[in-house]
């Protein structure tokens, strides 16, 4: 056993993956700053996979030796029975928002963390790893449930066949989800691998550098267990609130006959984004922030079995329009990105939808405000209701804790990118051809 | 409870035809949406009211579960504005919401469907007057005739409540009304449903004169604990365990309700009840029906109330004697309760000195049926106990062949399946391993299955549960008239032994114990002893 390295160490003098990977391996370990320790973080250079085992094997019987009070229940602390989670950190800007955001779970912490640090091109020892175990109260506080973090730098060779690494890391008969923060590597066998040995891949759309190819490989990808994506999860409230509209029954027949969608949503800010990632900051800018609003708007199309008809704007500037063929009517779709300060670039600011009735038109209107949201309808020739709902902007923890808990596949979601794939492709076409 | 999303076929049988499902539901977090719908709280200056339904309406509003047209009308007595009863709805949340500090503008736009209305329960004219608000209500916030009454009063007034429900033309749903106007009514009450047979038949007579019986809502805050949910999941959604769920593998079952606390300030009300009509009665005897039912045809409200009503026929209603020998009543004496001394319940405020009612109450009660015939069923209440625990717990037959008892090596203690209610819900199985090392040494140990450990997810309040579910018309968390009745038919005998004198002695424990001696030898009687949860 070794003591913790690194802190303070001078990069003068290593090579630029050198450099990258001690940036990394600093920002990762604040996890052994965790006050709630169950025991000593331990890390090893240049050490083996079953040095690893046999260490976190030891960790709870070395947490159970303390003389704690042991009931019918168990100890007062015990590992969480949830899930592994493997997550890969490829540059330092993702380690500090991989570590903020698993501290950020709490006590929706995965029962185990295997955070990836791959460095293929590097020589020197293949293996480094620490290990670092910690616990939340629950409930009424007199107990704790307690979760491991394993950070594995892996070098060369084996780096390229990490899928081998980790299987015997794994806590048996727990799923495996499979968090891939940043723009996944589409075409890289290490992705394959590693989504291969997942119950479910994590990402977000909204980091994609070419949205149109991620989700055309999303479309594609036939997982056991499906897809979470992050952008689909922060539209969570959107997709609430505008399915309340139609819930109530004499509303609802103004669905088949909406004929307009206007979606606005967040861009940088022309004076300068004041939401670019500070050093610290664990949320940097997304770098496809049209992500959200063309989910937004192709699930609404899916479900309602809305057909491309015809490019009105291609894509230009973040905006675009398009026509749609509706049950009933053409719908006009229009995509809007707005520069402001104001919410996280990508985020959504409004949506308007409006619909032919029979006593008029009918709007059915969604502004956020700050973390709320201010809702009107104006149908059936009443007037215009105005209400507030929560609206909150998710923590990429609370994102990630949420894709926790559900486990199948998202048919709803898996058609939405579906038809984002189409739409995009229709604006992208467009604005190439002309 | 009901799994689907949007409701497309009538779920609860009063008779209002569902809609087309909305196609955006689909697949969203809030997968069961009630129809719009006015909430008339009768009562709604009480303790319920601030205790558990404002927070529990906030929580579901602030989840997303509640319509935008959902309106709130508190019905009572006493002299309030709109903007007090806001206020004392508001207060609830800030002191009992598990979703605090509260959100200023959520909550403002919630209180702009919050109406206060002031009448005498007994006034034909003051229910006259709240029908002509809910059908305002109705115009202006679009809440379709779909009306939700909840009585949080006590049991004496529910007659002249749901008599002047009836007069004023509030109950019928759909069709059944007088404008055969489109919607619905319901009417959500609280236990005790009756004091024992007679006076819950009446009650049930009373409440089916004016509703039907798919129209009436008897809430049991216990089946909407997602534990006593999931015990039917256990059961029927594993392979692995209803096979074993009978007399051939099950040596006996003990269900435990117990409360760390006295009276709390509810000393007149308790001195009439008891543990037997305020625990056994409805929250334990719906955990013995809830675990020892068979499997439903489908998991609707009609099937699974059909199944625990069989539950409930089949167990052995006791003659005099019979109670003497399987029922132990006790009641507290001063006694340290987690570090704290408490007084005798008799020293306790608005008991009478010579109080002979119990705070405890253990039974030993058969099931006469294929599954359990001769299988024991011990179940155990009561107020000022060692420890607070609500649950299940089942002790599996020994192996036939007592293979490692040989000279010198303890018997192995049987195994024992155990599923939590409350605190620190989950699931536990014992068995008995071989303890590491030469010689063959057998110890039991744990297997332990807790919702905190395994579900990253708080779990709602269970009046949230059931508000929710009372709106989407999905019945089947709780109780039904028959049910009821025959739960009071099972503990009548009960009653009137102890009335006669002749159901054995109060027995008296000391506060902090497991209660008292007798109940210990009711079960060792039979080789057996109670658990210490």
């Amino acid at each position: 056993m070794t003591a913790q390295p690194h802190e303070g160490e001078q990069p003068s003098g290593y090579s630029a993956d050198a450099e990258r990977e001690l940036a990394v391996h600093r920002r990762l370990m604040r996890f052994g700053d965790q006050e709630s320790r169950v025991a000593p973080v331990w890390s090893e250079k240049g050490t083996t996979v079953a040095a690893v085992e046999d260490h976190l094997a030891s960790l709870w019987t070395l947490a159970g030796d303390d003389g704690a009070r042991v009931t019918e229940k168990g100890l007062p602390h015990a590992r969480a029975s949830v899930l592994n989670l493997i997550v890969t950190v490829p540059d330092e800007p993702l380690a500090v928002r991989v570590v903020s955001t698993l501290l950020g779970l709490g006590y929706r912490h995965p029962s185990r963390a295997i955070v990836l640090v791959a460095n293929p091109d590097r020589d020197g020892p293949w293996l480094d790893a620490s290990v670092s175990a910690h616990c939340h109260a629950i409930h009424d506080a007199d107990e704790q449930v307690c979760y491991e973090e394993v950070i594995l730098t892996v070098r060369g060779e084996p780096a390229e066949h990490l899928d081998g690494i980790v299987a015997s890391l794994l806590i048996h008969d727990l799923p495996t989800l499979v968090w891939w923060p940043g723009d996944p590597p589409f075409a890289d066998a290490i992705f394959d691998q590693l989504v291969e040995m997942g119950d479910r891949l994590i990402l977000d759309s909204s980091d994609f550098g070419d949205l149109l190819l991620g989700f055309r490989r999303l479309s594609t990808l036939r997982r056991r267990s499906g897809i979470a994506d992050l952008a689909w999860k922060r539209l969570g409230w959107w997709q609430e609130l505008t399915a309340q509209f139609f819930d109530a029954p004499r509303f609802r027949r103004y669905l088949p006959n909406l004929n307009r969608v206007i979606i606005r949503y967040a861009l940088p800010s022309s004076k300068g984004n004041q939401k670019a990632p500070a050093k610290d900051d664990p949320m940097p800018g997304v770098s496809s922030p049209l992500a959200q609003a063309i989910l937004y708007a192709s699930w609404i199309a899916n479900r309602l079995e809305w057909k491309r008809h015809s490019t009105v704007r291609p894509l230009e500037a973040g905006s675009l329009a398009l026509s749609l063929e509706g049950r009933y009517a053409m719908v006009e779709l229009r995509i809007e990105g707005v520069p402001t300060d104001t919410v996280l670039d990508g985020e959504l600011l409004s949506v308007r939808l409006r619909a032919r009735g029979e006593t008029g038109a009918a709007e059915f209107i969604i502004d956020r405000d700050g973390e709320e949201a201010v809702i009107a309808s104006n149908a059936d020739g009443m007037t215009a209701q105005l209400r507030r709902a929560r609206m909150e902007l998710p923590s990429e923890s609370e994102l990630l804790a949420s894709t926790m808990v559900a486990g199948q596949h998202d048919a709803v979601y898996e058609g939405a990118v579906r038809a984002a794939g189409v739409f995009l492709a229709a604006a992208r076409a467009s604005e190439e051809a002309g | 409870m009901t799994t689907t999303s949007q409701p497309t076929a009538d779920l609860s049988g009063d008779g209002v035809a569902k809609t087309i499902a909305n196609p955006l539901r689909e697949g969203l977090r809030a997968g069961r949406m009630p129809e719009p719908c006015t909430m008339v709280i009768c009562g709604a200056t009480g303790d319920l009211t601030e205790r558990k339904l404002g927070p529990a309406l906030y929580n579901l509003l602030l989840g997303g579960f509640l319509p935008p047209e959902f309106t709130v009308v508190g019905f009572a007595r006493r002299e309030m504005t709109d903007d007090q009863f806001r206020d004392h709805l508001r207060q609830g949340v800030d002191r009992y919401s598990r979703n605090r500090p509260i959100k200023e503008s959520i909550w403002d736009s919630f209180a702009q469907g919050i109406v206060y209305h002031r009448g005498d329960f007994d006034d034909a004219k003051a229910w006259e007057s709240l029908r002509s608000a809910l059908d305002r209500i109705d115009r202006d916030r679009g809440t379709a005739g779909n009306r939700l009454f909840y009585l949080a009063v006590p049991p004496t007034l529910y007659p002249e409540i749901v008599r002047q429900l009836g007069d004023a033309g509030l109950a019928p749903s759909g069709e059944d009304r007088p404008d055969q106007r489109k919607g619905w009514s319901r009417v959500i009450v609280e236990k005790p449903f009756g004091f024992d047979l007679t006076s819950a038949r009446r009650l049930n007579q009373e409440l089916r004169h004016v509703f039907a019986e798919e129209q009436i809502y008897r809430i049991d805050h216990y089946l909407g604990k997602e534990t006593v949910q999931n015990l039917a999941v256990f059961r029927f959604g594993n392979g692995l365990f209803e096979p074993i769920w009978n007399r051939r593998y099950i040596d006996s079952v003990q269900i435990t309700v117990a409360e760390t606390v006295g009276v709390e300030g509810r000393g007149e009300f308790y001195d009439q009840t008891g543990a037997l009509r305020d625990i056994i009665q409805n929250h334990a005897l719906q955990l013995l029906a809830m675990f020892a039912m068979e499997p439903p045809v489908e998991f609707r409200a009609q099937d699974l109330r059909d199944e625990k009503l069989k539950v409930l026929r089949a167990v052995h209603e006791m003659s005099t004697d019979d109670v003497a020998a399987n029922v132990v009543r006790g009641q507290y004496v001063s006694g340290w309760v987690e570090g704290v001394k408490m007084p005798s319940y008799r020293d306790e405020p608005e008991i009478a000195p010579d109080s002979d009612t119990e705070t405890y109450v253990a039974l030993r009660l058969e099931i006469g049926s294929w599954r359990w015939a001769g299988v024991p069923f011990y179940v155990r209440t009561g107020k000022a106990l060692s420890t607070r625990a609500t649950e299940v717990a089942v002790q599996f037959k020994s192996p036939p062949l007592a293979l490692f008892n040989r000279a010198g090596v303890p018997q192995i203690e049987p195994n024992i399946l155990a599923i939590r209610i409350q605190p620190d819900e989950g699931i536990l199985i014992r068995f008995g391993a071989k303890v590491p090392g030469q010689g063959m040494q057998i110890r039991s140990v744990n297997m332990d299955f807790r919702y905190g450990f395994s579900f990253a997810v708080d779990s709602p309040d269970a009046y949230e549960t059931l508000l929710l579910d009372a709106m989407v018309g999905d019945a089947s968390l709780f109780t039904r008239d028959d049910e009821v009745e025959r739960a009071w038919a099972i503990l009548d005998p009960v009653l009137k032994a102890w009335e006669a004198g002749a159901g054995g002695p109060v027995h008296f424990y000391g506060a902090g114990s497991w209660g008292p001696p007798a109940a210990d030898e009711l079960l060792a009687r039979d080789g057996r002893s109670w658990r210490k949860p």
